[in-house]
């Protein structure tokens, strides 16, 4: 069945229309202005179903995921003006006076964001082997938690309110942040550590209302036998039980209210709830476990001869400007050579990292042979996406067969190699891969595994984050082409030619791990890479 | 080059670029077999047109003189590309350029009908819209998102952009009546 001209302009339109249909569109639209008419008004369609999708997915990338879908952790709202076309253009203007590359936006986005208010009432600093109730929300250490429930089925956790105060609740609990100043504990046992600027920190219980003077000290709600227990460890606490008086508390005093009654407690229990000093330990030892697993894991990996080439960036002194290459098959020029990137905590305390911020931060490499396709994977923890392209590894320059792999500034990570457009002629072409929006607000900071695996011969091209396919693409007409490197660089592009407008694409952030197989690696290996070596 | 350049100069470039840049970009697209491609040329289209803006007579039509830039960097590219097998013909493509730029006007009011015939829409149609358009996902990949086949997909689409086309096609009337 022929299709009608609508629908060829459709497939035209997506993207998915076939060489035969491509040749009978072309045909019509020579012959037909209605035709080419519907067709701008359909790309004119297209623009701004693009612009406003793209806005939207670029602010939606800048809320928590927790935010987003979970309705029990009320989200972190950020306040959003309306797009100011203006500051856009000062922006552009401010950009081009302090003579770096012009770049234009289709979107104010960057303006958008600068309007951004955090409306969070805490920080979840740490978790440890932490579950939530019924499956909802997820928090992870380093996310902002708005107003609303805190549900912990087992495990401990660390939260800092804005206002100065710790609390350290041991699960199952169930709490309410209510403000930076307040908080209700409906279930469980939480500690406080109330700083001087915190003063007047508030925990409601059903039995009671505690108001901090500047102190540390526990509480402990049962509500089966409709009970709230206050502990003071140290400092003044005064206790409102509903329908009595208040009563003052110092150190070593304690008060329980239940049915029965009001009762003194004449000897705290310390030790029944967990303190700052246990949950450090207890972090430590297990980040101990999980470097030992690593390193343990890691040497058999060193033994695999399909790896090209594996930097694991620790360092044997402050100034160590070799990046060693443990790849089995070492030979010396593999070595890396760091300039400017510094050395910093990578994902556990005695692992190092490499930290790329100045754009002039960058690790060079060299790599010869000629392969039938590539794995690069990573342990990234990307601070902030500053330019159109942030480096992960390129070519210095873009010959047929040098990969280039960056992420984008939307956050999508872009995967590309050159290609000669034939073999007879010099003209350099290239094929780029892209995944969806990988990188947001929700996993800045935080240590990734980030890998793709490329088939020279297949023309296919997988990419993954921790551990999860998120992308693949195969081109149907590949011919059999090959990867070749030469001199690279991780975390910047190197010497790219000459009077090449976008030169600055140093990354922001840290890289712990770099790993370059021979060939592609399945997706059930990546699995294994992500899951030996993740934090915690 | 920018180092040296009257800071007035920049002020006047950013706002005539910015302010023309959707046009553009629309114009660019008719010319590209895909977005990604539009992307690629409009940088190159502004980096030409701030090296050439001294060429730029302050008098004329700045979307003209853009315009021709952005229809070259077009066709170097597309000619550096020259195995992607979705290009159109010469004769085509000078055909498009050419109305685009006659048109351009009319389909800028366009854009600003469609903003607002867009917002009408209900919350569960802007967001199946919202998913379609994202940057850098496919259309089969959203419609299993969305639970639908491919086909059924495609259909709704379909229908949404014919009637936020025709809904804009009202309010340019109605503006103009």
């Amino acid at each position: 069945m022929k299709k009608s001209p609508e629908s060829l302009l459709h497939d035209w339109l997506h993207g998915e229309i076939s060489a035969e249909d491509f040749e009978r569109l072309q045909e019509m639209l020579r012959g037909c202005s209605e035709l080419r008419k519907r067709l701008r008004h359909e790309v004119n369609l297209d623009l701004v179903l693009r612009d406003h999708a793209c806005l939207d997915a670029s602010l939606r990338s800048w809320i928590p995921d927790s935010a987003q879908d979970n309705k029990i952790l009320m989200p972190v709202r950020f306040l959003q003006r309306p797009r100011v076309a203006w500051a856009a253009a000062a922006a552009l203007a401010a950009m081009l006076a302090a003579g770096l590359f012009i770049r234009f936006q289709t979107n104010p986005v960057v303006a958008a964001r600068q309007e951004e208010m955090n409306q969070g009432s805490a920080i979840l600093t740490r978790v440890m082997n932490a579950t939530w109730q019924n499956g909802g929300s997820q928090p992870r250490s380093g996310d902002t938690l708005g107003t609303g429930l805190f549900q912990l089925a087992g495990g401990l956790a660390q939260i800092e309110f804005f206002s100065g105060a710790t609390l350290l609740v041991d699960g199952p609990a169930e709490l309410e942040i209510l403000s930076p100043w307040e908080a209700r504990c409906h279930s469980g046992k939480i500690r406080l550590r109330v700083p001087p600027p915190a003063r007047g920190f508030k925990i409601h219980t059903p039995e009671m209302q505690i108001e901090d003077l500047g102190t540390e000290f526990a509480v402990e709600v049962d509500p089966e036998e409709s009970s709230t227990e206050v502990h003071v460890f140290e400092g003044e606490v005064h206790a409102q039980p509903t329908d009595s008086d208040l009563v003052v508390l110092h150190d070593g005093e304690g008060l329980r209210r239940c049915p029965a009654g009001l009762k003194a407690i004449n000897t705290v229990r310390p030790e029944d709830f967990i303190c700052l000093e246990r949950m450090d330990a207890m972090t430590q030892s297990r980040a101990k476990s999980r470097f030992s697993a690593w390193k343990e894991w890691k040497k058999q990996y060193c033994e695999d001869d399909r790896v090209l080439a594996s930097y694991t960036f620790q360092r044997s002194c402050n100034w160590e400007r070799a990046a060693g290459n443990d790849a089995s098959t070492t030979v010396s020029f593999c070595t890396g050579g760091i300039v400017g990137a510094r050395w910093t905590q990578g994902r556990w305390p005695e692992k190092d990292a490499l930290e790329f911020k100045r754009p002039g931060d960058r690790v060079r490499i060299r790599l010869s042979g000629v392969y039938e396709g590539l794995t690069f994977a990573c342990w990234i923890k990307v601070d902030g996406l500053d330019r159109k392209y942030n480096a992960l590894l390129l070519t210095d320059g873009y010959e047929p067969g040098e990969p280039h792999w960056q992420i984008l500034e939307d956050g999508r990570v872009m995967f590309s190699v050159a290609y000669a457009i034939a073999p007879d002629r010099q003209e350099v072409a290239d094929k780029v891969y892209y995944t969806p929006v990988i990188f947001n607000h929700s996993n800045l900071g935080r240590w990734h595994h980030l890998a793709v695996t490329y088939d020279a011969v297949k023309g296919e091209t997988t990419h993954y984050f921790d551990g999860k396919q998120v992308s693949r693409e195969t081109l149907p007409d590949q011919q059999r082409r090959h990867v070749i490197y030469g001199s690279c660089e991780i975390g910047n592009w190197g010497l790219p030619a000459e009077g090449h407008e976008f030169p600055v694409r140093n990354l922001n952030g840290c890289i712990d791990e770099f790993v370059i197989y021979k060939l592609p690696l399945q997706g059930t290996e990546m699995v294994t890479l992500y899951q030996a070596g993740k934090q915690d | 080059m920018t180092d040296s350049a009257p800071p007035e100069k920049y002020e006047t470039f950013v706002r005539l670029f910015v302010s023309h840049e959707a046009r553009l970009r629309g114009f660019v697209r008719t010319l590209m077999p895909h977005w990604d491609a539009v992307d690629e040329v409009m940088q190159e289209t502004s980096l030409v047109a701030w090296r050439k803006f001294d060429q730029f007579d302050p008098g004329s039509n700045f979307m003209a003189w853009a315009a021709a830039i952005a229809r070259f960097e077009s066709l170097k590219h597309l000619r550096r590309k020259s195995r992607e097998r979705l290009v159109f013909n010469d004769d085509i493509l000078d055909l498009l350029a050419e109305e685009s730029l006659e048109e351009s006007e009319v389909l800028e009011q366009q854009r600003a009908a469609l903003g607002s015939c867009l917002e009408k829409l209900d919350a569960r149609q802007k967001h199946l819209l919202q998913m379609a358009y994202q940057p850098g996902v496919k259309f089969h990949e959203v419609a299993a998102e969305a639970g639908k086949s491919t086909q059924a997909f495609y259909k709704t689409i379909q229908r949404l952009r014919a009637s936020l086309l025709s809904c804009a096609e009202r309010q340019m009337k109605q503006a103009g009546a």
